[in-house]
């Protein structure tokens, strides 16, 4: 499909540093069409940030050794060198994290750290920076964006922070928006505001986003498809409906049935017993085996490929394999 | 004092409240200098009243910013109150009869950041120990008491013992700050937060152990949390917090079935529906929680409420009751209040 903006296609990300070599991803593929929001799902030290980073190539040059093939509206990002991924960043690719306070510049004014990613990349007068900037707190729905604008990040809450990283990411109108855990931050109340401000941006501007969450709540309000991610690997993919409701594999029904929701008082937890893999010592077989119920001798000899439906697919022996088999991913 | 160091005594019977709290205030402020002016109030807990009863576990809800560590903090002695009283099991924390060190034996606090609460000098063992210790019980007895604990949050004692905090995962430090908690054998544990910082995997295993420790050690507790799902699940009354405020206080099933505060109703309908086809299209509430610098006047969610009337910013509403057992403090909840939805 020539028409994906996203083609990832055995995607291996390793820290190396003096004692100790992290194999962080190991052999991600995947594709995103324009438009389309996938949630890459998965517990701390699963691999889904690095991921995410290495889409827009910010993990630390000095020791990261990155290997596969990365394509992001048509430029390869593995390759590229950093003048060039300069450009790229922001204009074609852009990114939200985490803790807003700590991503935006604390010595600069909000109005400022948007004017100077607009004249960066588009090369456009001050005053048609700063007009551009009123626009886009608009379009994230700050109120008395004149004033904001002139706002440092220390004076805005916790969610007017984060809608203004969101303007900035969207100054340039990029055509991947990537999202790290952006509303784990924030209340429960503002939580759903910024999520429900994410996807109507993205309808309306039809860009792709790939969205980082350990929360399976936050996947269900967002996502069109879900990836599950386990030691450094996807383990499951599909569309959102489907993964919610008849999730392949283990590790997955457990994080449904360990997801705390309404109806579940007075009853025990169904938990997944043991702690995720060493990312420095991966076992050869399938890295949920040790802590899987129905895990046999097979799940230890080797990683076992995805399969199933072309369309939900997961990378267990247990799942009867579709028409046809994919070993790597569907092309 | 025991040398046995065991459970101190149950004193008020059954009906009598475990811990009850009375006007609660703390105010953080920065006091006049020499060449300044004082600093801006922060109430940070303006005038909370509550009882956590013997056998029950009450949950503190509410957004970043609305009290609930703070009271936390005041309930367990680690802040002076600016006004208010705790009283436990019928008397007055820090007078004659219940000295702070007393107190402190019989209510244990949990707290979210697991590697922060734990110190990093000491082995596990030497952390679970050491309250016993200054309390007086003898080592071999701690000795004792320590691999008991340690088998009952799930860590086998041989293998974990002399081990340090940083070479344990976040969901086993959670369990190592579980048993230290019950080192003392309290009647009360606070737990503030403590599984947000956990994996879900991981979340699920310390829930199911709070549940087991609970009754294994007949404690009550009082459990805060930002998580309305991870409080429906573990309490069995819910007190709803907002700018420093009771707004609400029931039992579990009465307040997520039936809400009485608009504020609530919002808090219960932010959470994630879990069903892609059940997707919000309007978020329940505008705005972030506002700052407890400046409470806005009359009831404090006036300004983002969607029921709010011109009487909710002139008449501060009050906790009333709703039912039997579940009071609100809305002015729709309070009959002749003035507010059209209201009884009159």
């Amino acid at each position: 499909m020539s028409e994906d903006l996203v083609k990832v296609r055995d995607l291996n990300v390793t820290f190396v540093t003096r004692d100790r070599t992290v194999h962080a991803v190991n052999g991600v593929d995947f594709d995103l069409a324009g438009g389309e929001v996938l949630c890459i799902l998965g517990e701390s030290g699963s691999g889904k940030s690095v991921t995410l980073r290495a889409l827009m190539r910010l993990n630390p040059p000095a020791r990261t050794v990155m290997a596969g093939t990365v394509v992001v509206g048509g430029h390869d990002i593995v390759g590229i060198d950093e003048n060039r991924m300069a450009d790229i960043r922001g204009s074609v690719v852009s990114m939200v994290f985490q803790e807003p306070m700590t991503a935006l510049d604390p010595v600069f004014t909000i109005g400022q750290q948007i004017c100077e990613t607009v004249k960066r990349h588009e090369g456009v007068s001050q005053k048609d920076a700063h007009r551009r900037a009123l626009d886009l707190l608009d379009l994230v729905q700050i109120p008395s964006a004149e004033r904001r604008l002139a706002a440092y990040p220390h004076e805005l809450s916790g969610g007017l922070r984060q809608r203004a990283m969101i303007a900035i990411a969207l100054s340039c109108r990029p055509k991947l928006l990537l999202a790290d855990e952006p509303t784990t931050a924030l209340d429960a109340t503002v939580q759903i505001q910024i999520l429900l401000l994410l996807r109507r941006l993205q309808q309306e501007m039809g860009m792709g986003v790939i969205f980082v969450t350990h929360d399976l709540g936050v996947a269900g309000e967002i996502a069109d498809r879900i990836a599950v991610m386990y030691g450094g690997k996807f383990v499951e993919e599909g569309p959102v409906r489907e993964v919610m409701r008849t999730a392949l594999h283990p590790y997955t029904q457990g994080l449904l049935g360990a997801t705390v929701h309404s109806g579940m008082r007075g009853r025990r937890l169904t938990t997944i017993r043991g702690a995720p893999p060493n990312l420095e010592n991966l076992p050869t077989g399938c890295a949920f085996a040790p802590r899987c119920d129905v895990a046999t001798d097979a799940c230890l000899v080797a990683v076992p490929a995805l399969r199933g439906d072309p369309d939900h697919r997961a990378r267990c022996i247990l799942v009867a394999a579709g028409k046809e088999e994919t070993p790597c991913c569907s092309i | 004092m025991s040398a046995a160091l065991e459970r101190m005594p149950d004193v008020g019977g059954p009906a009598q409240p475990l811990l009850l709290v009375r006007g609660l205030q703390k105010h953080f402020g920065r006091p006049a200098g020499l060449f300044r002016k004082a600093g801006a109030v922060v109430r940070a807990v303006d005038g909370v009243d509550f009882e956590v009863r013997k056998g029950e576990t009450l949950g503190i809800v509410g957004e970043s910013g609305c009290g609930k560590s703070t009271t936390s903090r005041l309930i367990m002695a680690l802040i002076e109150p600016t006004a208010g009283d705790v009283i436990f099991d019928g008397e007055l924390v820090g007078s004659a009869e219940l000295p702070l060190r007393e107190y402190r034996r019989q209510v244990q606090m949990v707290f979210q950041d697991s590697f922060a609460s734990l110190n990093p000098r000491l082995t596990i063992g030497e952390s679970i120990g050491f309250a016993p210790r200054v309390h007086g019980l003898a080592a071999d007895a701690t000795r004792s008491r320590v691999r008991d604990l340690l088998d009952a949050v799930g860590l086998a004692p041989d293998q974990f013992a002399n081990r340090y905090p940083h070479e344990l995962s976040g969901g086993q430090r959670q369990r190592v700050n579980i048993a230290r908690a019950l080192a003392l054998r309290p009647r009360l544990v606070i737990l503030d937060e403590p599984v947000s910082a956990l994996d879900k995997s991981v979340e699920a295993q310390v829930l199911n152990l709070l549940v087991d420790v609970k009754e294994q050690f007949d404690l009550s507790f009082l459990f805060i949390s930002h998580d309305l799902n991870v409080v429906q699940f573990i309490a069995d009354r819910v007190l709803v917090m907002y700018l420093g405020e009771v707004v609400e206080i029931g039992p579990v099933e009465q307040i997520y079935d039936h809400p009485a505060h608009p504020y609530t109703a919002a808090l219960l309908a932010s959470r994630p529906s879990m069903d892609p086809d059940l997707r919000r299209t309007e978020p329940p509430l505008l705005g972030d929680p506002p700052n407890p610098v400046n409470p806005p006047p009359g009831c404090r969610f006036h300004p983002r409420c969607a029921l709010a009337e011109p009487v909710c910013s002139a008449k501060h509403p009050r906790l009333a009751p709703v039912t039997a057992e579940h009071e609100a403090a809305c002015l729709i909840a309070l009959p002749g209040s003035g507010h059209s939805r209201a009884a009159s």
